[in-house]
């Protein structure tokens, strides 16, 4: 019977990874799933502390349906803006999409 | 009458330049006469100060209003010997800057007299103003209007020149914004009342430690704008890049706010601190004496002589003022008078020859007393009056400022004439140079001389020269009582609060407790026992 | 008659989704009197503000109070001054005119519920109602690649921003069980009675609450998007990022800290402060060498934020009224100069600070109002923003955070260098020959409220003070 520690340990490791993803990237399709990975984490906790510290109440849950909802679209909106890149670019490396100084 | 006067003097310019934003720009004479009318009549006004003037009253033609409740911050105007004689300096000198700027400013006359109302309502306000945001409000308002009179109408250099000025000036400033609001709060856990008024400011007992900081944070403000020894790198560049107009202002009332500031709130605010402070900044005072001259007698064009001789003289008033008795700081006060009408009158004959032959340089002259002789006449009787001949009114402030220093210490008087000699030295060798000798150079021979404008600009100036040199009772009747009160004030608070430590520092000891420790609530008990402030 | 508290933000939503279907039905030279719909909409909201009772919904997760009737005036200010100066901005699409306003005023519906949530999934959802449609209005510029980067970049970031909020969120959640900012309050005060000190995981989600709040707020060291966007995204986006996005971000900020965090307050405050003092010098060095004018204001207003914060450190209710107060004061004068920016910019095309040489003898008027705008900025008297930093830095002297108030000070002393530059292109570099700058009506209504702004809460700060101060005792201290 994994414990919330399991539970949390498993998200830290995904949000690690996430961020590293999100910063060592240089796709902008990967970072945008890195980031899919951070939301993630996210939910993974909620759920966890959801059943765990407060078993009655479900805000745990409604937060991490919320959180799917926004992170679609907020992906939707993120994909929308990298097709408009791929067009004046042809390709989505975000080294290449440096005009300004980073 | 009386409680209008002052409200008045601050907001006839602005009105007034708010005016001058509807006339048409093309109409440059009508712009000229109409400023010209607009600081006129201020004189006229600030007149009435002068003849109502009740030397034994302490602070007087006050207005206190309200302005902003929630922080406490009153519109408290008023003015007492100190500063009755600056306002009328000021209203003065803006009359005859304007008059003088007559033909030397061509392009964007509307703007540049916008300027100069702007920036005589400015100057007023810091001397009037008796509530420390209202005072800090003017102080850095001003800037602006002189940024743009060096910036836009400046010499070669002026950009340089005025974001030099603006920075030094406000670096200086800012730290005492931090200083007033630091009093502000002191002030409220003393009394428990949020206000800003410097009347009431000064009725706290500051401890030793907080006077020692916050006079550092005032005193920087002050010694830039003065500017006293190691600041001073600002005041050559804008004065020679500044047109004649800036450059009077510049000289004749904007330094002596620093001045005035050292002696308005830095002295009555932090008394033993300045006390503490006497000896660094009499020093100092002398280098800036000695080494202003020093510099001045190098100098080639003529404009950064007169700038450099500013920092000598500014010495000299901070001399006096650091004397501490009577005599020092009466004619340390009237000192700032003179300078500001013998710069002044300086910089508008310099003024005047660089419109005929645009150059300052002095090697270009030479001779032309015989071309020039009226030039010449005003020139040696106002340089005359810089170097303090008696019979001229630089000598009763000088002669004053230094029986002052010698009754505190004596070496310090001896330094201080060193000074007067030099003077003598660059300014004579600079008449010689300018008006006597051979007429080397073809331009000179076909000067024009003055003009009736000219003429009516300088007239009464030299009358100014004569009327303190000969009688300057009239003057000092009346910043004397100011002074006599400002110094007793001084001594009763200043041992109020040594006894005031001393007893706090025996209770620490007593209770065995480092003096930093100790409650806030004890210090204040022990004020209220010794303390009658109040 | 009163309506219910949040019927101004339903009002608003529903009139921006009426711009998206008005857009359908009106042809394509018509378009831009969607602006004028949208300005219409905003000043009904304003009005239906007093008309609304004060009060909570939704058992507290929803609350109008002082405090966000302050900051919803703040974000109604901002959108109308931003639609106004972009009416004739859009022109210039050839499509899509219509969602432009509309994606406005969602921001700005998602801006006033932020500015009321005291619940944490709410407040979520309404910091990502305010931020999508950013990131389309930030990319908006179609063709330009320049456009297209900012809006990548503010999308990734902004992302990653929100997922680090959330994580902290969830921590939060995990230590206290509840998601209300009242019961998080309750909770950690009765942990801090029982267990003591603040534990690594409360700590940890301090630094992610610190981490997404300063992405919104762009502080340092989270500000590197906000150069690149704010130069890349069109102009008036520009003003509404620096303005209205950062207020949203700085209320959701006072109500999570002061609300939920209070009692901990000496744990977070001192990482504010140092952010704060980073921010002030970091924004305010780099903002020296800058030669575009937006990519300076931008740095600006990073350290405008910073000096926000000094007030905010101060954790008292004059520290709160000050930040509030400083907010409107920095709302007039920057987005005052933006506007002169987007004006200058239309007709010219550039928004570089040399091509403002000689603007003073072309268009005397729009320069002196540029200089008072900046000259506010710095914090010159009798400006608003010179009472707004006396205010803040008066708060902060008050608790002794005097090493604060000198940083402060002294990197006011650095801004005014680089702000009296525009000035000094503008008045004493001499270019004959520069055309005067066209102003449309829309740029013409938002300098003169912008001006107005200016001049009325530096002379006359008396009303917006006591707006101010009502607004900081929301919480308790």
């Amino acid at each position: 019977m994994p414990s919330l520690y399991h539970y949390l340990s498993l998200s830290a490791l995904l949000f690690c990874i996430g961020i590293f993803g999100a910063l060592t990237r240089r796709n902008a399709i990967g970072i945008l799933m890195a980031i899919e990975l951070l939301f993630n984490a996210v939910n993974i906790n909620f759920v966890a502390f959801a059943r765990f510290i407060d078993p009655q109440a479900i805000v745990g849950q409604v937060f991490t349906i919320f959180v799917i909802t926004i992170a679609a679209a907020e992906a939707a909106v993120g994909l929308a803006i990298i097709i408009l890149i791929y067009r004046q670019h042809k390709g989505v490396d975000v080294d290449k999409v440096n005009i300004m100084k980073w | 009458m009386s409680e209008y006067i002052l409200t008045l003097l601050v907001f006839v310019p602005i009105a007034g330049a708010l005016l001058l934003l509807l006339v048409n720009k093309e109409k440059g004479g009508l712009i000229k006469s109409f400023a010209f009318v607009i600081a006129l009549i201020n004189f006229i006004l600030s007149l009435y100060l002068y003849f109502n003037f009740v030397p034994e009253n302490g602070f007087q033609f006050e207005v206190n209003q309200s302005w902003v409740q929630s922080l406490g911050i009153n519109y408290h105007l008023g003015i007492d010997g100190i500063s009755l004689f600056l306002v009328l300096l000021t209203t003065f000198l803006s009359s005859l800057a304007i008059l003088s700027s007559w033909s030397a400013i061509q392009e964007k006359v509307k703007g540049y007299m916008v300027t100069m109302l702007f920036l005589e309502a400015g100057m007023i306000g810091v001397f009037v103003s008796l509530d420390l945001f209202l005072f800090y409000v003017f102080w850095e308002g001003m800037l602006i209007p002189m940024y743009f009179l060096i910036g836009i109408w400046g010499g070669p250099r002026k950009i340089y020149a005025t974001i030099k000025f603006i920075l030094f000036t406000m670096l200086g400033s800012i730290f005492m914004l931090v200083a007033i609001l630091v009093l502000y709060f002191m002030n409220y856990n003393y009394t428990g009342e949020y206000s800003f008024d410097l009347l009431k400011i000064l009725q706290l007992p500051i401890p030793f430690g907080a006077q020692f900081w916050l006079f550092l944070a005032f005193a920087l403000a002050f010694a830039i704008k003065v500017p006293m020894f190691p600041f001073h790198t600002w005041l050559p560049d804008a004065h020679v890049e500044a047109p004649t107009a800036g450059s009077v202002l510049l000289a004749g009332v904007l330094l002596k706010m620093g001045t005035y500031g050292f002696l308005r709130f830095c002295l009555p605010l932090f008394p033993n601190a300045f006390m503490n402070f006497v000896p660094l900044f009499s020093i100092l005072a002398i280098i800036g004496i000695i080494y202003g001259a020093l510099v001045s007698t190098m100098q080639k064009d003529i404009k950064s002589l007169v700038a450099f001789s500013s920092v000598s003289h500014l010495g000299f008033v901070m001399l006096g003022l650091f004397a501490l008795n009577m005599q020092g700081i009466s004619g340390g006060i009237l000192q700032m008078i003179n300078h500001g009408i013998s710069t002044g009158a300086l910089f508008l004959i310099v003024g005047m020859i660089y419109e005929r032959r645009h150059t300052r340089l002095i090697e270009e002259y030479g001779g032309i007393a015989r071309v020039v002789p009226v030039f010449a006449t005003f020139l040696i009787i106002v340089t005359l009056s810089s170097i303090g001949l008696p019979g001229t009114n630089g000598f009763v402030g000088e002669f004053l400022i230094l029986l002052g220093a010698f009754k505190s210490k004596t070496v310090y008087a001896v330094l201080g004439a060193v000074g007067i000699i030099l003077a003598a030295v660059y300014m004579l060798w600079m008449i010689q140079r300018v008006l006597f000798q051979e007429i080397k150079k073809e331009e000179n021979k076909n000067l024009l001389d003055l003009n009736l404008r000219e003429k009516i600009t300088l007239i009464p100036i030299v009358l100014l020269i004569f009327w303190i040199g000969i009688y300057p009772q009239s003057f000092l009747s009346k910043i004397e009582p100011a002074v006599k009160n400002m110094l007793e004030y001084v001594n009763y608070k200043s041992e109020q609060m040594s006894s005031c430590e001393k007893k706090f520092d025996e209770i620490c000891e007593a209770k065995d407790e480092p003096a930093g420790y100790v409650k806030f609530e004890l210090r204040r008990c022990t004020e209220e026992s010794v303390l009658n402030l109040r | 008659m009163y309506f219910i508290p949040i019927f101004p933000e339903i009002f608003l939503f529903l009139w921006a989704i009426l711009i998206f279907v008005v857009d359908f039905f009106l042809k394509e030279d018509k378009r831009k009197n969607l602006g004028y719909l949208s300005l219409l909409g905003i000043l009904i909201t304003i009005i239906l503000l007093f008309f609304s009772a004060q009060g909570e919904m939704f058992g507290k997760v929803y609350s109008y109070d002082s405090l966000s009737l302050f900051f919803k005036l703040v974000f109604l200010l901002s959108a109308f001054l931003a639609i106004s100066v972009s009416i004739d901005f859009v022109a210039k699409f050839r499509a899509f005119k219509g969602e432009f306003f509309g994606l406005i005023l969602f921001s700005t519906v998602g801006m006033m519920l932020l500015s009321s949530a005291r619940e944490l999934i709410f407040l979520y959802v309404s910091l990502e109602l305010v931020t999508i449609p950013l990131y389309v209005l930030a990319a908006y510029l179609k063709p330009d690649k320049k456009s297209a980067e900012a809006g990548l970049k503010y999308m990734l970031l902004g992302a990653i921003s929100s997922a680090i909020l959330l994580y902290g969120i969830s921590l939060i959640y995990g230590i206290t069980g509840t998601t209300f900012l009242l019961g998080i309050k309750t909770r950690l005060m009765v942990d801090y009675l029982q267990i003591g000190p603040i534990g690594p995981g409360l700590f940890l989600s301090f630094i992610f609450f610190i981490a997404g709040f300063g992405f919104k707020l762009a502080l340092v060291p989270f500000h590197m998007w906000a150069p690149d966007v704010y130069e890349g995204a069109p102009t008036p986006i520009t003003a509404f990022l620096s303005v209205g996005s950062k207020a949203a971000g700085l209320v959701a900020f006072l109500r999570v800290f002061f609300e939920s965090f209070s009692v901990y307050n000496p744990d977070w405050v001192t990482i504010v402060a140092v952010l704060a003092a980073l921010s002030m010098i970091i924004g305010n060095i780099i903002a020296l060498p800058q030669t575009n004018i937006k990519r300076m204001l931008a740095y600006s207003s990073i350290a405008q934020v910073g000096y926000i914060l000094v007030g905010l450190v101060a954790l008292s209710e004059r520290g709160v009224s000050s930040v509030a107060f400083y907010t409107l004061a920095y709302l007039f004068a920057n987005l005052g100069a933006f506007v002169v920016a987007i004006a200058f910019e239309l007709q010219t095309g550039s928004s570089e600070i040399k091509d403002y040489s000689g603007l003073s003898i072309s268009s005397p008027t729009l320069s002196f109002l540029m200089m008072l705008f900046l000259l506010s900025l710095v914090g010159i008297p009798p400006l608003a923003g010179f009472v707004g930093k006396y205010y803040l830095f008066a708060a902060a002297i008050e608790k002794h955070l005097i090493w604060l108030v000198v940083i402060a000070v002294l990197t006011s002393v650095i801004s005014l260098y680089y702000y009296v530059g525009v000035i000094k292109e503008m008045y004493f570099n001499k270019k004959e020959g520069g055309e005067k700058i066209f102003l449309p009506f829309g740029i013409k209504l938002a300098l003169l409220i912008c001006i107005i702004g200016v001049l009325l809460v530096g002379l006359f700060p008396n009303p917006f003070l006591n707006l101010a101060s009502q607004a900081a005792t929301v919480f308790k201290y």
